[in-house]
Parts: structure tokens; C-alpha cells; sequence
């Protein structure tokens, strides 16, 4: 008995599974069957199940962290990734190169064709306030611009010199 | 339909062939693996993702946070053992890759859940929803994600990994069964209860067909 009755419970979470499966797969957004549609069709499901589960894939939204954050982690995943190719660049001592990707002058194409992938319709929530990881953004553009030190002011004017033969 | 069974964990994982082709993320792997710089793609792909998975299991922006960037520092120093074993039957969506990193999420949440015992945990409501399609209905949609959120919350841990797995992070049963070390029957049986709890906690009737029934 508790064979048969197990089996049925498994049997019914597949077909949940299932209707899952085609309910997920609905673009731009599972919300469009809420009303009623193809999907709500299947006799073997329990209409509570088929009702929460449309109003979940409709109602819980993806969240996307403050962009403050994101750009940070960014930076700091950069500098570790700068860190482990040191050892592989052997003999290119002291030549780290800050390892940025995707910059518009040069399109990454793997980059490119996974984009596509994660552009959903999804509504997202912003942590943070976007106004102030706004004002941090623009801030941290403006440092990065006045950041150059005098010790690297001076390599280049050495460098241009040399490049231009002031030197000799 | 894309997305079928991945690799198993224990035993059963040395039986399973290896056909490297069919990872979809293969591509960005490898790059990220022969240039660690790269690994900046995989990294923009699954951000929202993972953070999601963290925010729902911890409440707490600060908290999800932390796990997120533990989870994506933990990858990339570990990206050089990572072995993609996807299958012919995995179908062509299939992303081994993807699994491995919600595990290390995984983790990184629950280290994260057992520090924040120890400091107060914000509840979700200072957020603001951005849908530049819908903006109107903004209020409303907040206030239904609420309500799901909330009964999401009430669950027990693995069923609400489970659902905020499948609904959230849009992964497959499969990929799923990966990321807990349960069987996809398992996973089905886990999120067919997790769901007739959900709806019997927003009060969804038996009768519903709109979705809509009145939320707790």
C-alpha cells in the first residue's frame, strides 16, 4: 500500500516536473499563461500546484546586486586573476597588466554570444540605492582618470623621450 | 527540455564518460582557464544569479554579498580543477560549470548563514523594483514578490534551495539534484511538496486556474 502510494507521489512529482520544464521555458515571461493557456491543460495536475507554480515563475524576481558592488567584485576578481598569471609569465617580471575585458573597442566574442543568453525579462531588484552607486560610479571613473602618480608620470616622460630621441 | 541530467556525485561520477563538447559554457571555461582575466565573462553571466540564490537564502543584501564575492574568488582561484562532465543526454543547454558553482555557492552560504547567526539579519523591503516595462505596476509586483518570498522563506532548507533553485536561477531538476547531492527523483519529490506547501501557505485554492488566490 505504502509502495503504491509512494509511486503515485513520484509519478505526480514528475509530471510537475515536466509541466515545470515547459512552464520555465515560456518567453519573455511565464506571467502571459497566468489567465489560462495551453499549459493549464493537463488534467493529471492538481490545479493548486499549477496555480503556485505559474504565479512563482511569475512573481519571484532575479536580484541584481548595487552596481557598486558588482564593478568592486569586478576589480577585485581582476586583480587576483593579475595574481595568478605571474607565475605563469615567467621571465615577464614585474609586468602585471590590469586584466579588464569586454571594453567596446575590443568585443570579446565569447563574450558576445553569452549575452544574449542572460538578457531575461525577468524584473530585478536593485540592492542598494542606484543613485548613490550612480554618484560612487562616477566617482571612482574620475579617480581612475586622476589617479596616475608622479612615478608613473615620470616613466612616460622618460619613455616618450626615448621614443623620440630628446635623451640623446 | 534543453537541460537534462548532469553528472553524478560519489561513485557513480567515475562511470559517467566525459564528452567535453556539450558544456555550454565551455567556451568561456576554457578561455578562463588558459587566461584567468577571463573568467570576467563567467563572472557577469552568473553574478545576478548566484547573488540571488545568496539573497534569498540570507535576507540580507550585506550577507549576499559577502557569499557572492567568496563564491566567485573561491571559483576563479579553483577554476583549474574544475572537470566538465556533461553527457549527450544533458542536451545542448546543459552547464556542468553552472552546477559546480552553485555548489561553491552552496557553501559559501551556509559558512555565511552560520556567521550571521552571531549579527541581525535586515528583512527584505528596502529594495525597489525595476522593471522598465512595466513600471505602473511596480507596487503591486513588489508586493506579490513579497508575498512569495515570504512563503519561499517558511520552508525547510533544502526544499526552499530547491524551489529558489528552480524558479529563481531557472535551473534544471538535474542540474539541481548536482548542486544538493540528491537523486533528480529526489529533487521532483523535494519541490512537487515544496510547491502544495507554498500554495497552501498564500492560500492558493485547489480550484484556482488564475494564479492569484488570496496570499497570506
Amino acid at each position: 500500500m505504502s509502495l503504491i502510494r509512494r509511486d503515485g507521489g513520484e509519478i505526480e512529482a514528475l509530471i510537475t516536473d515536466r509541466y515545470l520544464d515547459s512552464l520555465l521555458a515560456i518567453q519573455p515571461s511565464p506571467s502571459l499563461l497566468l489567465g489560462g493557456g495551453p499549459l493549464g491543460s493537463d488534467p493529471s495536475l492538481s490545479a493548486a500546484v499549477r496555480a503556485v507554480s505559474r504565479r512563482l515563475a511569475t512573481d519571484l524576481p532575479r536580484f541584481h546586486p548595487s552596481f557598486r558592488f558588482e564593478e568592486r567584485l569586478a576589480l577585485r576578481l581582476a586583480e587576483v586573476a593579475a595574481s595568478m598569471r605571474i607565475p605563469v609569465a615567467a621571465g615577464a617580471e614585474g609586468s602585471i597588466v590590469p586584466c579588464r575585458e569586454g571594453h567596446p573597442a575590443a568585443p570579446d566574442p565569447l563574450r558576445a554570444a553569452d549575452d544574449d543568453d542572460d538578457r531575461d525579462t525577468r524584473p530585478l531588484l536593485i540592492g542598494g540605492a542606484v543613485a548613490a552607486s550612480a554618484l560612487s560610479l562616477a566617482g571612482a571613473w574620475l579617480a581612475w582618470r586622476r589617479r596616475t602618480s608622479p612615478m608613473a608620470r615620470a616613466i612616460r616622460a622618460a619613455h616618450s623621450m626615448r621614443q623620440t630621441g630628446g635623451g640623446a | 527540455m534543453a537541460r537534462r541530467a548532469l553528472w553524478r556525485s560519489g561513485a557513480a561520477k567515475d562511470a559517467v564518460p566525459r564528452i567535453a563538447h556539450l558544456d555550454r559554457d565551455r567556451p568561456l571555461v576554457e578561455a578562463a582557464q588558459r587566461d584567468p582575466a577571463r573568467f570576467e565573462a563567467l563572472y557577469r553571466r552568473y553574478l545576478a544569479r548566484v547573488y540571488s540564490y545568496a539573497y534569498y537564502e540570507l535576507g540580507d543584501h550585506h550577507a549576499a554579498e559577502d557569499a557572492t564575492e567568496a563564491t566567485f574568488v573561491s571559483a576563479l582561484t579553483s577554476l583549474h580543477r574544475f572537470e566538465e562532465r556533461a553527457r549527450p543526454s544533458d542536451g545542448e543547454g546543459a552547464s556542468t560549470f553552472r552546477v559546480w558553482l552553485f555548489q561553491i555557492a552552496r557553501n559559501e552560504v551556509a559558512g555565511e548563514r552560520r556567521r550571521a547567526r552571531r549579527r541581525p539579519v535586515e528583512p527584505i523591503g528596502e529594495t525597489d523594483v525595476v522593471d522598465s516595462v512595466d513600471v505602473e505596476s511596480a507596487a503591486v509586483r513588489r508586493d506579490e514578490a513579497r508575498a512569495a518570498w515570504q512563503a519561499l522563506g517558511r520552508l525547510p532548507g533544502e526544499r526552499r534551495q530547491a524551489m529558489v533553485l528552480r524558479f529563481v536561477d531557472e535551473l534544471s531538476t538535474a542540474e539541481i539534484a548536482g548542486v544538493l547531492g540528491r537523486s533528480e527523483g529526489a529533487v521532483r519529490v523535494l519541490i512537487h511538496r515544496a510547491l502544495k506547501s507554498v500554495a497552501k501557505d498564500m492560500g492558493v485554492s485547489k480550484r484556482s486556474g488564475d494564479g492569484h488566490g488570496s496570499a497570506s
